[in-house]
């Protein structure tokens, strides 16, 4: 068990957390940007924090840095109450979504821009630079200007520079938000390694909910100031806690119904889309009758032509769409009531040999362990 | 009948396109309107005064032979330089131009700095309220601050029944008063390439400054001056220039020692009625001027780049 421990401090009620927020709310006007929101962050974390836009995410990691001040609550880091340390005081960097890169100072003078204000030697100010640079591959670049730069490589200056002091916390507002694609997965890899050298504690905000779970050791999900599911990447995406979450977090099919108890298949489901009782192995505490929802990813769902050779979880449909993603393809069933499920299947053969297309009769079925039940 | 194309040569073609044509309007601009009159001015410095109309000598003297023989004469040129007065002219502009253009930089500065970072539905009315004034004659208010700053004028009346003073303060007719009189007329000159510049500044790099440890103090040295220089510069020569050759304000608001090398220009003119030592003064003070004009092109050209 010690292993968890170190990998999952926040199951071990012994580990104190690094970065503690308390009763936090942020107001702007009349309009709560924050509300009575609390987190624990603990050491060397790469915890994201993930919502829509306008959730708040930002405004908290503005808070974090210093340039918005607390309407209520505290913070402290490391067991210091920052709350009121002005932002230059703070042992926090942040990289900016802007990258906010001095544009009359080279590369080198940018990194070296907050070791300077710390007063540190000058040879010291080099060596740390030159390790830095050394970090982002940029060694060669040390002289230019920030213009001289493609995208990516601003990308690594501005992390070179938030990290050259070796903050507490590091602070990352969508960091890979200005990248393609290709370019933000590679450079997503280079973060955690990065954040794993360093034994930084990273707090990042995005909006794309690929790169939250690819980097991340634990995920908050906000909505509306407040947050609504605390966990790591494999809960948050197989048992949100709610429909909300659910949502959010990659593609998902939800059946609406009534709860009506539970046998040895698990907790049944009378759902509108389909004609017998559909069920989950997930048991659920509430009275016979109340509404409750399964959600299932698409992935979970089986597609086939032939009728499956199971007992339960069965629906009939048509296929309306088919999109092809190369490593998968994507399908959207009709069923017989009109509602539209999404199934994903892998694309195991190179030719099509199970020849699924537009308009066919398919069944889909899932195995009860794969569905989740929600109950708001 | 077939009517023929008239055919246009080709290099006519080629120097009357569109394009050229239309690159070419500024130049004709500076070609009739800044060119040809300086050669003029030039031509005048280099006569000699005389009882006439025009009151100065031909250049170009036509006697038997076929070419004019050239009367060039450098008289004026080296009058100015025998004479002190002149170079206490040139001396005391230089002197008024740079400290009235630091005076204006630091009230500029401030004032665009406080319009750049008001709330947003905020600026265009600031802004407004600093344009404002050019509605009015830029003579009638140079005149108005005679009302302000004379013996009996406003500002003592007011000082006087606060209190904080009890005989009048002498400020009409000094140097202080030109210089009231200048940061006044030449503040927008000031403000608005520097509002320009700082308006677009990007605040995050302010935050990222105080994020890395720069006290608000530092910050403004290392990071928004460095960032605002263009528009400094710009604001600087916007208004040393002009105020280089002001005559106006010294003439209206400034005494009898207050030299300003423009109230000489205008003595040669219209009182002298030397037209070549005139002249001469202008082209010397030209030449001072060309000097930082190069630098102001080459820090535009810096900014473009």
């Amino acid at each position: 068990m010690t292993e968890t421990t170190t990998t999952e401090p926040w199951l071990d009620s012994n580990q104190k957390p690094y970065i503690q927020i308390e009763n936090v709310t942020k107001k702007f006007g009349d309009f709560t940007a924050i509300d009575n929101l609390s987190l624990d962050i603990y050491k060397n974390e790469f915890f994201s924090l993930l919502g829509p836009s306008g959730c708040g995410k930002t405004t908290l990691l503005r808070m974090l840095a210093g340039f918005e001040r607390f309407t209520e609550g505290r913070v402290l880091v490391d067991g210091e109450d920052i709350t009121e340390i002005p932002p230059h005081l703070r042992p926090i960097n942040m990289m900016f979504q802007s990258y906010a890169l001095f544009p009359h100072m080279t590369v080198e003078k940018n990194i070296a821009f907050g070791l300077k204000q710390d007063k540190m030697p000058e040879n010291l100010i080099n060596q740390r630079v030159e390790e830095m640079l050394e970090l982002v591959e940029l060694t060669d670049f040390a002289k230019r200007k920030p213009s001289q730069l493609s995208g990516g490589q601003s990308q690594r200056v501005a992390l070179a520079r938030s990290l050259a002091k070796q903050p507490k916390l590091l602070l990352l507002d969508e960091p890979l938000g200005a990248l393609d694609k290709r370019l933000r997965e590679q450079t997503q890899f280079e973060l955690m390694d990065i954040q794993e050298k360093l034994e930084v504690t990273f707090v990042i905000v995005t909006h794309d909910q690929e790169e939250a779970m690819t980097v991340s050791s634990r995920i908050g999900v906000m909505d509306s100031g407040k947050l609504i599911q605390v966990a790591t990447p494999t809960q948050i995406y197989e048992a949100p806690i709610n429909r909300e979450v659910a949502d959010f977090i990659g593609d998902v099919n939800i059946f609406k119904g009534v709860y009506k108890g539970q046998d040895e298949k698990g907790t049944q489901l009378l759902s509108e889309d389909s004609k017998s009782i559909i069920y989950a192995t997930q048991k659920v505490d509430v009275p016979v009758g109340n509404r409750i929802w399964f959600a299932l990813r698409p992935e979970k769902l089986e597609i086939t032509k032939k009728l499956p050779e199971v007992d339960c979880n069965i629906l009939k449909g048509k296929i309306e769409d088919i999109g092809y993603g190369g490593s998968f393809s994507t399908y959207h069933v009709k069923l017989e009531n009109g509602r539209q499920l999404t199934a994903i299947r892998a694309n195991r053969e190179r030719t099509a040999e199970h020849h699924l297309t537009w308009g066919d009769e398919v069944y889909l079925h899932w195995a009860p362990h794969s569905a989740v039940v929600l109950l708001s | 009948m077939n009517i023929k194309e008239i055919q246009i040569p080709t290099f006519l073609k080629r120097i009357f396109n569109g394009r050229n044509t239309v690159i070419s309007i500024p130049y004709l601009w500076l070609l009739f309107l800044f060119l040809f009159p300086f050669i003029i001015v030039l031509k005048i410095s280099f006569a000699q005064p005389v009882l006439a109309m025009p009151p100065y000598t031909d250049l170009l003297k036509w006697g038997e032979s076929w070419w004019p023989t050239i009367q060039a004469s450098f008289d004026s040129y080296l009058f100015l330089f025998s004479d002190s007065l002149y170079i206490h002219a040139y001396l005391s502009s230089l002197k008024i131009a740079i400290i009235s253009t630091i005076l204006t930089l630091i009230i500029g500065y401030s004032i665009a700095y406080s319009v750049a970072k008001a709330p947003t539905q905020w600026r265009a009315i600031l802004l407004m309220l600093i344009i404002l004034p050019f509605w009015t004659s830029f003579l009638i208010r140079v005149y108005a601050w005679i009302g302000i700053l004379k013996t009996e004028g406003l500002l003592n009346l007011a000082l006087t029944t606060i209190g904080i003073i009890d005989k009048p303060l002498i400020i009409m007719n000094t140097d202080l008063a030109v210089y009231i009189g200048i940061v006044y007329s030449y503040l927008p000159f000031m403000i608005l390439p520097l509002y320009a510049n700082l308006e677009k500044m990007d605040m995050s790099l302010l935050e990222a400054a105080a994020d890395l440890g720069c006290r608000p103090l530092k910050t403004f040295w290392t990071v928004t001056i460095p960032l605002s220089l263009p528009g400094i510069l710009a604001g600087c020569f916007l208004v040393f220039i002009p105020v280089m050759g002001e005559f106006v304000i010294p003439d209206l608001l400034g005494g009898s020692e207050t030299l300003m090398i423009g109230k000489v220009l205008w003595g040669e003119f219209f009182y002298n009625r030397d037209w070549p030592v005139a002249s001469a003064v202008a082209i010397i003070l030209l030449a001072i001027l060309v000097v930082p004009i190069m630098f102001y092109q080459k820090s535009q050209e810096k900014a473009i780049s």
